[in-house]
């Protein structure tokens, strides 16, 4: 009995000492990230000051090294802010309305020179530098308790729940918000794309439920045995369209497809695979047959790539008028690699397809366009977004440049018209 | 006799010895032609028997990338063979008779995710740097890393693993949704670490060893599947204590999450 009580207590007393140390440690961590977001915090009140600084600095100058030295400063200054913003612990709604602005100052200054009106910059930034001096005290006061180490980061936390009304965050929000769209408004190129991106233009006639499952038996007739469901999307998606779910044997998956016209969006089957046993030419020569079944004609194979079960493929439209690839206008494919199944497809972009405008073609020089030590290996043309989200014409070149660790290869789009680089990069 | 039983015995380790080199040479590379987007140990062997003869200087990693191309494609040209950059019955038999491949060494160090090369006229223990991490053969588009590949496995894993495949890619995808919109960190890390983003990252189960399912269906998001329709938030209208995540717009609902916008 003796031994029991001495054996109950020692455990006891291991136990408390182990929650103590456990308490303590908890604590101390607690603490130690509770400074750091502090700072983290004190970081962006600082910096704030520093880009509401940097912005009147920039409107002194009239287009010079000053002004541009001052624009690089806002846009680096927005950059620092963003990230310590990324990394705090802030309420959804402001953070992101918050990291939207940030990122709106900044492409702006950075662009300002080559994109704005005349006179345009000095109106903007005078705005946006009112609204930052605005927002520069709500920040503060809103901040004040976790930078002066009154709260916990549990309270913090805590008053971060949207009940809590010691700080209105979401207020704090939706005055940002507001800042964006009176400082910042969306260009009409950036319209355009989101237009495009939600489908809005499409005008194709809507396709019943019924019409939408035989698009799908119609493409993919060995996996339509079984449709478990067929729902609608919810009221809140840009695009209506439909969403079928499907079983075969093993096989599990969906397919989406739009209300507007029966588009297929995209296409997933699920399931277990086996060794692989088809050619790469095999897969290859099944999925072009696959994209002429289901009318994707106009496009062109680009690249694939090998993965443990299955094979990615990449096909991109091309525009008949020179003969040009369209990069936004891609459709992917996912082969088996054991039976050369599709159990892939994905045209969500393609039918997005861009509506792209003829363009004259200057003859470049590529000798004197790259340093000597680069190699032209291909000249294609292509269809590319540029800064400004604008479909331009570029040449597509495949360049090579051997350095001390092997042969680099990169994409370089070149504006056919303008010579303007538009993108590079380095392909793996 | 006893001549006789020396004489058979020689022959017969001579038969075995010509029977286990002819075993070795055909277990050189796999059937199939090589090209670029391949991936696997037979892109290793070239890979490192290219490098042996000095002609590839890059990592070898099993994944048939640009660099190796051109490495094979200079290959190609100095053998006389037909240059195509793709590694076909003619290419690998050339290349097996002109270079070595130390397999045993060449996989140990891939297994302990060392950093090494496999050149020819050097001791191969004074190629070997210690590394950090076993890397992963998948072959991704060029703007994502293995970084990004393993970071969004183990979220995915944390976040959904009870979820169907469809529910896991879209999933992976509202996190690539999330880097290309401005209201967001701009990479991978910085989204999965934005605090109370995610709960897999708040309660520690990002941390989990993700399985093979989870990385096949971050694979997908990254080539490009989208299941949740260009969705940048997700919740389980079971767990969700966020009023403010029941005002976003609902796009879809897979499993047990809404996708919204």
């Amino acid at each position: 009995m003796k031994k029991l009580v001495f054996v109950l207590s020692f455990a006891l007393i291991a136990l408390a000492v182990f929650s103590y140390d456990k308490a303590k440690e908890n604590d101390k961590l607690a603490l130690a990230l509770s400074g750091q977001y502090a700072k983290r915090m004190a970081d962006a009140s600082e910096k704030l000051d520093e880009l509401n600084v940097a912005i009147e600095k920039s409107l002194l100058f009239n287009q010079s090294d000053g002004s541009k030295k001052a624009r690089e400063d806002i846009w680096r200054l927005t950059s620092d802010i963003r990230s310590s913003i990324d990394s705090l612990p802030l309420d959804a709604s402001f953070s992101t309305a918050w990291n939207n602005y940030l990122s709106r100052v900044g492409s702006y200054a950075k662009d300002a020179e080559r994109l704005s009106k005349p006179g345009e910059f000095e109106n903007v930034m005078a705005k946006a530098s009112e609204n930052l001096q605005v927002m520069s005290t709500d920040w503060q006061v809103a901040t004040a308790g976790l930078v002066d180490g009154n709260y916990s980061m549990n309270e913090w936390v805590e008053r971060l729940d949207a009940n809590n009304k010691d700080v209105e965050w979401s207020q704090i929000g939706n005055s940002v918000k507001q800042y964006t769209e009176s400082d910042f408004p969306l260009t009409a190129s950036e319209s355009d794309a989101m237009k495009k991106k939600d489908l809005k233009n499409m005008t194709d006639s809507e396709v019943s439920q019924d019409d939408a499952v035989s698009i799908f038996k119609q493409i993919f007739p060995h996996v339509t045995n079984d449709v478990i469901g067929v729902e609608k999307s919810q009221p809140g998606a840009p695009y209506p369209f439909y969403h079928i779910r499907f079983t075969s044997n093993q096989t599990v998956g969906y397919i989406d497809i739009t209300e507007k016209g029966g588009h297929v969006l995209s296409y997933l089957a699920d399931r277990p695979f086996g060794e692989a046993t088809v050619s790469f030419d095999d897969m290859k020569q099944r999925t072009e047959e696959l994209l002429k079944k289901a009318g994707f004609r106009d496009v062109v194979f680009e690249e694939a790539r090998e993965n443990d079960n299955a094979w990615h493929f990449v096909y991109v439209r091309v525009e008949p008028l020179h003969n040009a690839k369209v990069f936004s206008d891609v459709i992917h494919l996912k082969v088996a690699k054991d039976t050369g199944e599709i159990v892939g497809l994905n045209a969500a972009e393609y039918i997005r397809k861009e509506k792209v405008e003829d363009q004259p073609i200057v003859k470049i020089d590529w000798k004197t366009f790259f340093n000597k030590d680069v190699k032209v290996e291909k000249a294609e043309l292509a269809y590319v977004e540029n800064e400004q989200l604008i479909q331009r014409l570029a040449y597509l070149l495949t360049v090579t440049k051997e350095n001390s660790s092997g042969i680099g290869t990169y994409h370089v789009l070149v504006d056919s018209e303008t010579k303007e680089v538009i993108k590079t990069e380095k392909l793996f | 006799m006893k001549k006789s039983i020396i004489k058979i015995l020689a022959l017969f380790i001579l038969i075995m010895g010509l029977y286990g080199s002819a075993v070795d040479s055909s277990k050189a590379f796999s059937a199939r032609d090589l090209g670029r987007g391949a991936t696997g140990d037979d892109v290793i062997e070239l890979q490192a028997r290219l490098q042996y003869i000095s002609f590839y200087k890059g990592t070898i990693d099993g994944k048939f990338g640009y660099g190796t191309y051109w490495a094979l494609r200079n290959f190609q040209e100095k053998y006389g063979l037909p240059i195509d950059g793709v590694a076909g019955a003619n290419t690998k038999k050339k290349l097996t008779s002109v270079s070595e491949y130390n397999e045993k060494f060449v996989m140990d160090n891939l297994a302990k995710g060392n950093q090494f090369t496999h050149y020819g006229g050097t001791p191969l223990s004074a190629q070997v740097k210690a590394g950090a991490s076993k890397p992963e053969q998948a072959h991704l588009p060029s703007k994502y890393s293995e970084q990004d590949l393993k970071l969004m496995a183990n979220a995915v894993y944390g976040e959904a693993r009870g979820e169907p495949y469809e529910g896991q890619v879209a999933v992976a995808a509202v996190i690539l949704n999330r880097v290309e919109h401005p209201d967001f960190p701009n990479t991978v890390g910085g989204v999965i670490f934005q605090p109370g983003a995610f709960t897999a990252v708040a309660d520690g189960q990002i941390w989990l060893t993700p399985n093979e399912r989870a990385k096949e269906a971050v694979l997908d998001a990254l080539n490009g599947w989208d299941p949740s329709e260009n969705s940048i938030y997700y919740f389980n209208p079971v767990t969700a204590t966020s009023k403010w995540i029941w005002s976003r717009p609902q796009v879809k609902k897979i499993g047990m999450h809404i996708f919204c916008h």
